[in-house]
């Protein structure tokens, strides 16, 4: 029975997912054939070889960092966002105000980051505003084109990621348990640090992994919001790829994915996320 | 003729396996390196029409496109193709172009790698009259013949320099003022070295006597000079930032964000359409030239297009093309039609506006002018240096 | 009473932290959104705001002419839909069986979330050089395809979170009374994650809306709208692009403002019957 549930995903992971990713590791250890500019099947490490240059593993870990940072100033913000919604609000609040967190989203995500250039720049409204205000002398150039700049906008883009999966964990939370920690005399911080936050901690862990993922794979924010010729994952393969090193760019993606799964099983070691999880798979 | 049975022929991959390394492979790499000899099903289409898989900029709108058909007779459907030669040429080497794509247009540069791998068709040009009214100069573009066959027929041309705000930057005359400190984070290049290097090896050859061969194709001693060069300013904070296509470069001078900068020049034109005073610089430094050429994708002919495509590339150099495009966009196509369709048809085109617009290009070649180009020799090169640059 | 005054009554500090948060949340998501809707109500050519008094429905207009735009819309809706319906019951089925597995299920489950670590712009590239060996010619099918490998682990995560909501007691109480293990699930657990069904779908409906490196190489003829977007970005655009977000932010608007009015009537009646 397991093995019949499993199956549409397995299958459409193995066939779709995994079978191009083979194509792709194997392509990795080929060479650049200047004659054809394509591949030829001469094995070598020199894709490989080519990541310790140029910088290349540094924006590996840059985007990683960006990500994790973006993915972690999501998560504060979502939770009590997401407490709000699941906890402290009526059925039509709470539908109203997910419904408000997800429509932005129905536009496009190239447009919404434009916009921040808009709205963050020299002449933008919120250098009008400070500088009418009197606190700012000259525009603030750090708005735009910086790392702030970048993770607002991944924040503002990919913010209803980790609010959603929390949301829907606070199905879990037993009123009942509230009531009586009340009843006992529990105050708002105590009543939260002690039973809802443990409670939804799977929601958390998701909502993290939801927003990292997608940070870590975009290249529309940090491209149009982040310093002169910023560099991403997604960017550097495009630049490559751009001068046909595909066996360099698949080496890169490899590598990629392999960093990735290991960061997800360091973190489930120390998280103990699978318990987590096992705990939902009850 | 509606159905053609391609089965028979070869298209995408490279196929110059020998029987033994096939043998010797991975069954799944070797095999998808040899599924150009398979051959794939197409899907049937009518076949009056072209699907033209180009950069936006050699797009004229559907209202351009139904009255080329109605002068030509051949339907065009336009895809725009992002613009950028890395993804193009990836989806026609190892991806679906040729299945879905009849005419391509994109920079120049890698007609070469394309039609060794016959992933293009050469044009042949007794079925394009109107090649002969193309400019001399343009023709001979040396990326655009292969084996002594065309593969690329020029469509537009443009030299480009800086645009500059007249209010803050009144008489720009060299490349110099994008790299000045009194204009510190007030400048900005486009992030493609394909572009930027060019200028600024361009800028070091005439005006810091740096030894420098041809700015297109800088050895491998010339690009370290320069990329040094270059990296030593954005660490400086030279650089507002590096643009990336149209609206984020047009944004930036029509918001003041930054007050040089090295650019297209359809831009100067709709900065003022904004109401913006800025101005396209003439360098004494000369001009980075540039060309978006038309080419005619293996699929197409294997799908029995080939008449019909050629009838394309030939409306696009009639006339009707070049002046809708100089009208809506500001490009150039390089022949004298247009200004001979102009006149015939003045009520849609104002020939005059048409005559200066060539004029305005044609002065612009005949001074200092350096080509720019997709692969230069060290093309990998390059892209190793601009990867220090933007962790720089 | 509500689970809300019962908490209201107790210390209203906490509470106030948390929801001025969520207001600031809310206004961080929504200041490019509604900026483009005020920008593109000025009618001239140039993304600027102007007073209320030039307001003009200028380039809503001239959007109904669009026809491009609308074309790739069409594809984009149409595939994000395809993803959405095949992504839900599958990422339900992967969930299920990650509950009933014992030991493999660690690994089955990172498994299927590695496939969200790859590049999309090299996936998208490998599952198309895949599909034209296997003689898929390009077209929506494709697209979905690789739009299912990119939405599902979102599925699946989405839906272990709706079936952990869902009490063994109440099941075993369905069961008890008489249910088939799958009249229990169909009856039961499936209504009363009804919710996480739901995210599972928009989930996957909205990011294969917005997804474009993948969607680069498996489109067939007719441009997605990211892609759209990204060509005319690239290329010179007229403001409608603006139009169409605040078009899509008003319409959305509205729509959630229907349902809401629609419900009331049927909350008021549960709140009724509750007391």
């Amino acid at each position: 029975m397991d093995f019949f549930l499993a199956l549409p995903s397995l299958v459409v992971f193995v066939c779709m997912g995994f079978i191009p990713l083979a194509l792709i590791a194997t392509w990795s250890f080929w060479s650049f054939d200047p004659d054809t500019y394509w591949i030829k099947p001469v094995w070598s490490l020199a894709s490989y070889a080519a990541l310790l240059e140029n910088g290349r593993a540094t924006v590996l870990l840059r985007t990683a960092g960006l990500a994790a940072l973006t993915a972690t100033a999501s998560t504060l913000l979502a939770v009590p966002a997401a407490t709000v919604v699941g906890l402290l609000s009526g059925p039509r609040r709470a539908t109203l105000l997910v419904a408000l967190f997800t429509i932005p989203f129905f536009t496009s995500g190239l447009v919404r980051a434009f916009a921040w250039r808009l709205v963050l720049g020299r002449e933008g409204i919120i250098n009008n505003v400070l500088i009418r205000l009197g606190i700012a002398h000259t525009p603030v150039e750090w708005l735009l084109f910086s790392d702030f700049a970048v993770v607002l906008g991944m924040v503002a883009a990919y913010l209803p990621f980790a609010i959603i999966p929390m949301v829907l964990v606070f199905a879990r939370i037993e009123h009942s348990v509230i009531w009586a920690s009340q009843d006992l005399g529990a105050g708002f911080w105590m009543m939260f640090s002690s039973i809802v936050l443990p409670l939804i901690m799977p929601g958390i862990i998701a909502g993290f992994l939801f927003v990292f993922v997608v940070a870590v794979a975009t290249s529309m924010e940090i491209q149009l919001l982040g310093g002169a010729g910023a560099s991403s994952i997604s960017i550097m393969i495009n630049d490559v790829m751009r001068v046909v090193n595909f066996p360099l760019a698949f080496a890169i993606a490899t590598v990629v994915v392999i960093f990735l799964i290991v960061l997800v099983i360091i973190a489930n070691r120390m998280l103990k996320l699978s318990r987590l999880f096992e705990d939902l798979g009850a | 003729m509606t159905h053609n049975n391609c089965n028979n022929h070869s298209q995408g991959i490279q196929t110059r396996l020998t029987r033994r390394q096939l043998v010797q492979n991975t069954a799944l790499g070797a095999g998808a390196l040899a599924v150009g000899t398979l051959g794939l099903p197409c899907a049937a289409r009518a076949a009056n029409e072209i699907n033209f898989w180009a950069t936006g900029t050699l797009d004229i709108g559907d209202p351009g496109w139904d009255i080329l058909k109605n002068e030509s007779g051949v339907k065009v459907n336009f895809t725009d193709n992002g613009n950028d030669p890395g993804p193009v040429v990836a989806k026609l080497a190892a991806g679906n172009a040729n299945d879905i794509y009849d005419v391509g247009g994109l920079q120049g540069g890698s007609e070469k790698e394309l039609a060794k791998r016959d992933l293009i068709a050469p044009w042949d040009l007794s079925q394009i009259p109107n090649y002969t009214n193309l400019w001399q100069w343009a023709k001979d573009i040396p990326y655009l013949t292969y084996e002594g066959k065309i593969y690329g027929i020029p469509t537009v041309i443009n030299a480009d320099s800086i645009i500059a705000l007249r209010e803050k930057a009144s008489s720009v005359d060299s490349y110099g003022v994008v790299f000045d400190p009194k204009l510190k984070g007030k400048t900005a290049m486009e992030d493609a070295w394909i572009n930027s290097v060019t200028f600024t090896a361009i800028y070091l050859k005439n005006s810091e006597n740096t030894k420098i061969a041809e700015p297109g194709n800088l050895t491998a001693d010339e690009l370290g000079l320069v990329m040094e060069f270059l990296i030593k300013h954005k660490k400086d904070g030279q650089f507002r930032t590096f643009w990336n296509g149209w609206e984020q470069g047009l944004q930036l001078i029509v918001n003041q964000e930054v007050w040089v900068m090295t650019g297209w020049e359809p831009i100067v034109y709709a900065a003022r359409d904004r109401g913006v005073d800025c101005y396209y610089a003439v360098p004494k430094e000369g001009y980075e030239a540039w060309g978006n050429n038309t080419i005619l994708l293996k699929g197409a002919v294997n799908r029995g297009l080939s008449k019909m495509a050629h009838q394309f590339a030939n409306a696009l150099l009639s006339g009707f093309y070049g002046c809708k495009l100089g009208t809506l966009r500001g490009y150039f196509v390089p022949t004298e039609n247009n200004v001979a369709y102009a006149t015939a048809h003045s009520a849609a085109f104002n020939p005059d506006k048409v005559k200066e617009l060539g004029e305005h290009v044609k002065a612009k070649f005949a001074g200092k002018v350096y080509w720019q180009n997709t692969r230069p020799d060290n093309f990998q090169l390059y892209e190793q240096w601009w990867q220090r640059l933007r962790n720089a | 009473m509500t689970l809300d005054s019962m908490v209201t009554g107790r210390t209203n500090g906490g509470r106030q932290v948390f929801t001025a948060i969520t207001a600031l949340s809310l206004i961080i998501i929504y200041v490019p959104a509604l900026y483009l809707l005020l920008v593109s109500l000025n009618p001239g050519e140039q993304l600027r705001l102007v007073v209320p008094i030039h307001y003009s429905l200028t380039w809503y207009v001239a959007l109904l002419d669009d026809h491009r735009l609308f074309r790739a819309l069409k594809e984009s809706l149409f595939i994000g839909l395809a993803t959405a319906v095949m992504a839900t019951p599958i990422g339900l089925s992967a969930a299920l069986a990650y509950r009933s597995m014992t030991r493999m299920r660690s690994i089955f489950l990172l498994v299927i979330l590695s496939a969200v670590f790859v590049p999309g712009t090299i996936e998208g590239l490998g599952l198309s050089v895949m599909l034209r060996l296997v003689r898929v010619s390009p077209s929506w099918v494709t697209l979905t395809i690789g739009h299912l490998v990119w939405t599902l682990p979102f599925s699946v995560t989405v839906s272990l979170i709706g079936l952990s909501t869902v009490k063994p007691s109440t099941i075993e109480a369905a069961r008890d009374l008489g249910a088939s293990p799958l009249r229990a699930f169909v009856d039961v657990t499936l209504p009363l994650m009804r919710g996480s069904l739901i995210s599972s779908f928009v989930f996957a409906f909205l990011l294969s809306l917005n997804e474009h490196a993948r969607a680069y190489y498996l489109v067939g003829r007719q441009n997605t709208l990211p892609l759209h977007m990204f060509g005319a970005m690239n290329s010179g655009v007229s403001p409608t692009i603006y139009a169409f977000s605040g078009a899509v932010i008003v319409l959305s608007f509205a729509a959630v403002a229907l349902i809401l009015l629609g419900a009331a009537p049927q909350v008021r009646a549960i709140r009724r019957s509750a007391v």
